[in-house]
């Protein structure tokens, strides 16, 4: 079994998505840091020093989570569209340790996303934080609870990612699906009726993280890390039972 | 000698559409079987259920007795290269066979020595993108050759090769067998495997239309043509026909001889004592067999 993770976490190294997926990952993690410390303090964002205005700016990393859907359902569109799925089960035939090997390495993958994001965010508005002499501890909830449970969130996106992925099976259609879902659609739900918004993935990850921004909008921390569990064992489960009986051709 | 591969009633439907249609045969072990059919025969599909990627409706595919799906350590048994596609073209070619090797529990160095044995080490740290179909075959067949199986199965693999690379397969595959490897190979083109293959197993519309030996295959091919070229064609097509041969001018220095095989041809020009410059036997002949066998007409019980 830990070869097979070896194997897939080797699949992702081994393309260019995941080293870009990262360079993106960094890009928007910088923009979150400076946009958060550029804005503190105006038009009724909070200022600088305030609790709130520290998990705004440190939970800036947890734009990766988008990234790891894509890295997630790139995982498996990828090989299904280039066909490399028929040596994976040609090799493995016991698709249930491949699919079990995949979410595994995804977890990692993505894991690795979000620590990326987290040390970019601490690098840049640590130093940046403390020229303005605004006193920040990593070890307060604040900031280090805030960028363990965004690395965290970011993981569990892989793996939904992974089951969108295998659910959807077309590469283009699962990815425009979920990004037309994360950007437009949730957005608007969550804006509608809040209600039910802030049970949806992606409102749940900000209730991971900042959940003292729009406090009552969003899950408490606790809550939002139980449903995205939940999402994730839906999707990866109804994923990886498609992906175990269906025909390879 | 034992069968390595049994195909027993295997029937698979896609929808509506009849991909096999019951279909049984065996392959038996050290022998390197051509399993052939024109395009859309089921070929495919059979290999597919016998690797353990599709289900079948009903009947049953094993290898060494079992499903594939149950062997231990299936790359050291049976190495298989079903379709030129099927890599992404972002990655190298080495790292292909790296993730293969890992999944499989065989040593990543094995991966280059695979690559040399279908000698493509030049273009191991190449993106696969940039392949030829016929490099992509080669690759195919590399990853077939990673756990240095038994038994190799391989779909179309001449598809995109040149004749140099047809050639080389060729070589590649007599020399597997005579180290004691199965083959099953598959192709829509009889004369493309004909100098390899010493079985046929022979599919048209999802059914077995013949399983035999290449030898038995060509002897249902005597009563083919024996084109004989002499600068007396005229005088030997009269002298032919007056021992009861079928001969025909079929030039001014070429006579063609239907019904006989060469043997007797032979015989019956020496006979005649007309000098013949050149004699062929139409190699074409296995390949009309073939096209016998499975056009859709011929092709029913």
């Amino acid at each position: 079994m830990i070869s097979l993770v070896r194997a897939e976490v080797l699949k992702l190294r081994t393309t260019r998505v995941f080293f870009g997926l990262c360079a993106a990952v960094a890009a928007f993690t910088i923009l979150g840091v400076v946009a958060g410390i550029l804005t503190a303090g105006n038009s009724g964002s909070p200022a600088l020093g305030s609790a709130a205005s520290a998990r705004n700016i440190f939970g800036s990393g947890g734009t990766a989570g988008i990234f790891a859907l894509v890295l997630g359902i790139l995982a498996v569109t990828g090989e299904i569209r280039h066909g490399a799925i028929t040596q994976t089960f040609l090799v493995t035939p016991r698709r249930p340790r491949v699919v079990v090997a995949k979410l595994i390495a995804m977890v990692v993958a993505a894991g690795a996303l979000g620590l990326l994001a987290s040390v970019i965010t601490v690098a840049v508005a640590w130093p940046w934080l403390a020229a303005k002499d605004v006193g920040v501890s990593l070890l307060s909830s604040d900031v280090g609870a805030v960028m363990l449970l965004g690395i965290a969130g970011t993981a569990l996106f892989g793996v939904i990612g992974v089951g969108v992925g295998a659910l959807v099976r077309n590469q283009v259609a699962a990815i425009v699906g979920a990004l037309v879902w994360e950007f437009v659609l949730e957005n608007i739900l969550v804006g509608v009726v809040p209600s039910v918004g802030k049970w949806l993935p992606g409102a749940a990850a900000r209730g991971l993280t900042r959940e003292t921004l729009q406090n009552g909008s969003l899950l408490p921390a606790w809550g939002a890390a139980l449903v995205l569990v939940a999402y994730c064992l839906a999707f990866s489960i109804a994923g990886a039972q498609l992906l175990i009986r269906r025909d390879v051709t | 000698m034992t069968d390595v591969i049994e195909v027993r009633g295997l029937v698979k439907r896609f929808g509506s559409v009849v991909a096999v249609g019951d279909l049984s045969f065996a392959i038996q072990s050290g022998t390197v079987t051509g399993f052939l059919g024109p395009n859309g025969a089921g070929k495919t599909t059979t290999l597919r259920a016998l690797l353990g990627l599709v289900n079948p409706t009903s009947g049953t595919a094993t290898v060494f007795g079992q499903p594939y799906r149950k062997l231990q350590d299936p790359s050291r048994r049976i190495g298989a290269a079903l379709e030129a596609s099927g890599f992404h073209p972002g990655r190298r070619a080495i790292d292909h066979l790296r993730i293969a090797a890992l999944a499989a529990g065989i040593a990543t160095a094995r991966a280059r020595g695979a690559l040399a044995e279908v000698g493509m080490e030049p273009a191991a740290e190449r993106r696969v993108g940039g392949f030829s179909l016929g490099m992509r075959q080669r690759l195919a067949l590399a990853g077939a050759l990673l756990g240095q199986p038994e038994v190799l199965v391989l779909d179309e693999p001449a598809n995109g090769l040149d004749p140099e690379g047809i050639h080389w397969m060729r070589g590649f595959l007599r020399s597997y067998a005579d180290q004691g490897g199965t083959v099953l190979i598959s192709s829509h083109v009889l004369s493309e495997v004909a100098q390899t293959v010493d079985h046929v197993v022979i599919v048209a519309g999802g059914r077995l239309v013949a399983s035999a030996t290449l030898a038995e295959l060509t002897d249902r091919t005597s009563g083919g043509t024996v084109r004989l070229r002499s600068e007396q064609a005229e005088t030997l097509r009269d002298a032919l026909v007056a021992r009861g041969a079928t001969a025909a001018l079929a030039d001014a220095d070429a006579v063609v001889v239907t019904g006989s095989d060469a043997r007797d041809v032979g015989r019956m020009v020496a006979d005649t004592g007309v000098p013949v410059f050149e004699m062929t036997t139409d190699g074409s002949n296995l390949e009309d067999v073939f096209l016998q066998l499975t056009s859709s007409d011929v092709g029913q019980p």
